[in-house]
């Protein structure tokens, strides 16, 4: 029983996005990446305790995209994943979440997956789009938001709890399914520095885009992105704060009353 | 392509691990335990766990077996964290080195092993009250008894030594033979006869360990040398070959928070209606650090790469570590010039990056005596 799980690299949060002359993404010169999502980290960690408590065999982790994207890889990995597929694209090849989903189908019908996991979305893009799409595309069904899995592997069936506005709602469903993961059991693990170091003798295998091509190309939507992104914009800078001067904590209320009255309108 | 400077995807990893490690588990720590003076063993069980202590035990005994430009690469980045958490990190490092360079595989076995498979903590036990710099000159004495030797005297300044448990000691036949008689033991700490001092209330690197160590008729077996007898000097030479790019590359970590801090702040602060790091005083300030942290790194890197390909560095690692803890003395005295009064203040970060850097300049052989290798290296060279 194989578990198969997406992953995706992302922008440091912490670093600065400059948006690319296209107007139409983020400039990706002088942009550091970190290792790996944060959303996808937690669902590795899942996928190892799968491993670990359930029995599951094989943990494989498959991206779509750029060279770079083996370092996403290479961090599952480390974190102790067993092999690793890249599909690699050319460095701006334009991509949206359905598309990114084809490859993943394309590719995922020459690997064995009795469960495939994604994150809930990527920190960057937060489409969320990936999973539900990977499994209409592979004919599986798939269940988002997961945050809590028992798999009882001998009847192929999984008991999942899931988020649901204001509560949750547990469930129990077949597999193989796709499932999208908001939160693990555990925090993830950091990798260790021997982990590391061992899983750069781990087999990763990358797969040129245009090797996937044919067998994108006769599903719906073919090889081009669905959806076309028109603008990029960044957030607006944030304006000042106001300082509010005061004497005793009633002018101090009185005057606060009076900024959100008559000034902001918000009451 | 002769030289590149491009580090390999793994070592991006592994500096990316400590990183993480050092932002996410010491910086938060950093300035109580420079407060308190306290020892955050639990930083360091931590540190031990992920794989960022023994990073130089070989692979057969459980370690990572990195090279040199690798733990460099790690050290720069703990100690952009914290110096004195990182000198306790490293200090096992300095003190097996001896074990990995003149230790048989029997005792590499036994002494080793067990660093790999649970923390522990080992002390590097050379200088002594009358003298650091002049190694030839100890006093602490071994007199050989059948199959073990007895050893008197005392130590200061070691690293973690109320914390260990084992120590790398090097100790004399015979004051009168200087270098000849060093002969370098593996003593575990339970031995009876070892007391270790109070722990030293330091200026700097105060969650780091200091203390002195008294040995009273410690009795340890002849299994235990490492090398043979009068064989010491050269073991604690050599282990210091290796150590002092590293102590560079600490330099380096706390000279770039320094700058790190400065920039930032010279961005935020306003005077006479703009921010601070538009007066080109200010600037320039900045762009000297920048250059200094910048020439300290690729120095320290042009020392652990050479030693990497298996080259001596006698010259290339004092001019590294002298170079690197010079310019960290000048960068952090600089940052707390443009944070100004608050630079002075223990609520900031600053004063305390220069309390740390001073240290470097100090242990792992003075300044003064990198200078002394440094000329006497360079004469060689021209002569
Ligand atoms: C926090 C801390 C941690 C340490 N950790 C360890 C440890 O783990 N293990 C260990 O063995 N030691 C350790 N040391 C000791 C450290 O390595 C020594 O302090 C250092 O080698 C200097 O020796 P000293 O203090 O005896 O100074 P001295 O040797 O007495 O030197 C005093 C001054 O004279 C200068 N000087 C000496 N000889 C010459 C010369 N020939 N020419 C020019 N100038 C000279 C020195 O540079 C220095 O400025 C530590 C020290 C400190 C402060």
């Amino acid at each position: 029983m194989d578990i198969l799980v997406c992953v995706k690299q992302v922008p440091d949060p912490e670093t600065k996005l400059r948006v690319s002359p296209s107007g139409k993404t983020f400039d990706s010169d002088g942009v550091k990446f970190t290792i790996n999502n944060t959303y996808d980290e937690a669902t590795v960690e899942e996928a190892l305790r799968m491993k670990e408590e359930f029995g599951f065999s094989a943990l494989r982790v498959i991206s779509v995209g750029p060279a770079r994207a083996e370092e996403a890889l290479r961090s599952a990995l480390a974190m102790g994943a067993d092999e690793a597929v890249l599909i690699e694209t050319p460095r701006d090849m334009p991509l949206d979440p359905l598309l990114v989903a084809r490859y993943l189908a394309a590719a995922a019908t020459d690997i064995p997956h009795d469960l495939i996991m994604v994150g809930r979305q990527a920190q960057d893009d937060e489409a969320g789009a990936v999973g539900s799409a990977l499994g209409e595309y592979l004919g599986l069904p798939s269940y988002s938001f997961v945050t809590e899995l028992t798999p009882v592997p001998a009847n192929h069936l999984l008991k999942m709890k899931r988020y649901v506005e204001g509560g949750e709602e547990v469930f129990s469903a077949p597999f193989p399914a796709v499932l999208s993961i908001l939160k693990g059991s555990k925090d993830p693990r950091t990798p260790t520095l021997p982990n590391i170091l061992k899983a750069r003798k781990k087999p990763l295998k990358k797969i040129p885009v245009m090797d996937l091509e044919a067998k994108v190309a006769n599903l719906p939507g073919g090889t081009r992105p669905t959806s076309e992104t028109l603008a990029f914009t960044l957030p607006p800078p944030r304006a000042g704060a106001k300082m509010i001067e005061f004497q005793t904590p009633e002018e101090a209320a009185d005057r606060l009353l009076k900024v959100l009255k008559e000034e902001a309108k918000v009451l | 392509m002769p030289i590149d400077f491009e580090l390999s995807a793994e070592q991006k990893e592994l500096q990316e691990l400590a990183r993480r490690f050092a932002r996410d588990v010491m910086a938060p720590r950093a300035a109580a335990a420079d407060h308190s003076g306290e020892f955050p063993e639990d930083v360091y069980r931590e540190a031990w766990k992920l794989g960022l202590m023994n990073l130089n035990v070989a692979t057969e005994y459980g370690g990572s077996g990195l090279g040199e430009l690798d733990q460099c690469l790690i050290t720069e980045e703990l100690a952009a964290a914290c110096g004195g958490m990182t000198t306790s990190i490293s200090a096992n490092c300095l003190a097996l080195q001896p074990i990995n360079i003149a230790g048989t595989s029997e005792q590499k076995e036994r002494f080793l092993k067990p660093f790999c498979s649970d923390y522990h903590l080992a002390s590097f036990a050379l200088t002594e009250p009358g003298g650091g710099s002049d190694v030839a000159g100890m006093k602490t004495t071994i007199r050989r008894e059948g199959d073990e030797y007895v050893v008197n005297g005392e130590k200061v300044f070691i690293t973690n030594a109320p914390h260990a448990s084992l120590y790398t000691l090097f100790a004399t036949l015979d004051p009168a033979l200087r270098h000849k008689g060093i002969t370098a033991l593996v003593v575990p700490r339970n031995t009876p006869g070892i007391t270790p001092g109070k722990d030293e209330d330091k200026m700097g690197h105060r969650a780091s360990s200091t203390s002195s160590l008294t040995f009273e008729n410690v009795r340890v077996p002849v299994a235990n040398r490492l090398g043979a007898e009068g064989e010491g000097f050269k073991i604690a030479m050599n282990t210091l070959d290796s150590t002092r790019t590293p102590i560079g590359a600490l330099a380096t970590g706390i000279a770039r928070a320094a700058l790190d801090h400065a920039a930032k702040y010279s961005l935020q602060r306003t005077s006479f209606g703009k921010p601070i790091a538009e007066h080109q005083a200010i600037a320039i300030k900045l762009a000297d650090m920048v250059q200094k942290v910048d020439a300290a790194r690729l120095l320290v890197w042009r020392s652990a790469w050479l030693a990497d390909q298996g080259k001596p560095v006698p010259l290339e690692s004092s001019i590294a570590k002298c170079f690197a803890s010079d310019i960290a003395m000048e960068v952090c005295n600089e940052a707390i010039q443009v944070f100004g009064g608050y630079g002075y203040m223990r609520e900031y970060p600053v004063e305390k990056l220069l309390r740390d850097a001073k240290l470097t300049q100090i242990y792992e052989g003075s300044n003064e005596i990198q200078r002394l290798v440094i000329a006497k290296e360079l004469l060689k060279r021209v002569a």
